[in-house]
């Protein structure tokens, strides 16, 4: 699309709402646009304080986990105890600072680490608290649910073991 | 992420997702205003839906740059009905534009940059709806700026 065309049909700033235009730059240009870029970047980088990397270091965490909840793979490496390891680490405390900041003893961050205990609800509610809202309870609990799905569903001892208990089976099918 | 009706105010949750070959063909030039299709070799092309609904309201293009850590907004257009005055929603571009904030940030932390270069007339208009910051030939979203974008769009 012509852009003389739209300039006559919308406005500057109708345009900058609407659109991001092609805009073609000669080589000389491309090479003075990267060296600008890269000097601008570098004193952002430099302007930059621990809160403002803390919140980068916050918002990735959140993403990577979202992605992952929404995905429709599973990754048994991607548990509820290895996304809590990457919280605590992120923040740059020691578990046992970090345990008495949601109250709980040590032994039990431990175990929510290495997996061996499932959350309680109330560790997915002080977490999300204690990141002031950015990691949300439910994020916690869809990971623990994730696993279970998973395990669920692919048990096959767990089924074997349970058959006998099941009588008067039903012997239409929906497939 | 939402945009809202213009006439209404209602909030309406939206969903960005790579466009699928089969909607190259919707995606004509007359209601997206470019050749969308030239662009699938050597750019990322996203939508913008509504979500639970199926009419591409705006669409993307972006290329990664990983040894630089950056996205570039290659092209990007809201379709011909959320133009102008007479939109019937707002919020598309910020929306997209915070999409790409989220990609960056999501692979390259606190280096992620999201940059664009504009026609010159419209660079004012781009710093102070999105508050990039000017670079010369390229506007670019780094650091506090990009987080305030995520703040504002996807929360």
């Amino acid at each position: 699309m012509n852009y003389k065309k739209l300039r006559k049909k919308y406005t500057p700033e109708e345009l900058a709402e609407g659109f991001v235009f092609p805009v073609k730059l000669t080589a000389k240009q491309q090479k003075e646009a990267a060296k600008q870029l890269a000097e601008a970047r570098k004193k952002t980088q430099q302007e930059m304080t621990d809160q403002d990397r803390l919140i980068s270091g916050l918002w990735q965490f959140r993403f990577q986990l979202e992605d992952y909840l929404e995905s429709k793979e599973y990754n048994p490496d991607l548990t509820f105890g290895h996304f809590l390891k990457r919280y605590v680490e992120l923040l740059d405390k020691k578990r046992k600072t970090f345990a008495e900041e949601i109250s709980i003893d040590e032994t039990l961050l431990s175990q929510l680490i290495n997996m061996h205990r499932l959350p309680p609800d109330y560790v997915a509610i002080r977490l999300e608290i204690h990141s002031n809202n950015m990691i949300p309870a439910a994020y916690w609990i869809r990971l623990v649910e994730k696993q279970r799905l998973h395990e669920i569903e692919t048990d096959k001892e767990m089924r074997k073991k349970e058959r006998p208990f099941v009588h008067g089976k039903l012997t239409v099918s929906l497939s | 992420m939402y945009i809202i009706e213009v006439n209404s105010g209602f909030r309406k949750k939206v969903v960005i997702s790579p466009v699928e070959e089969a909607d190259f063909k919707i995606l004509s030039n007359k209601r997206y205003f470019f050749e969308w299709g030239v662009l699938k070799q050597t750019s990322s092309v996203f939508k913008l839906l509504i979500e639970g609904e199926d009419d591409i309201l705006g669409v993307m293009a972006l290329i990664d740059y990983p040894e630089e850590k950056r996205i570039e907004i290659k092209l990007l257009a809201n379709s011909i009905d959320n133009q102008g005055k007479n939109k019937k929603y707002d919020r598309i571009a910020g929306c997209m534009i915070a999409f790409a904030c989220r990609l960056s940030k999501a692979k390259y932390r606190g280096y992620a940059c999201v940059s664009l270069v504009p026609k010159t007339e419209l660079i004012q208009y781009y710093i102070r709806k999105y508050h990039m910051v000017n670079a010369g030939w390229q506007l670019y979203l780094e650091g506090e700026q990009l987080n305030n974008i995520l703040k504002e769009y996807l929360i």
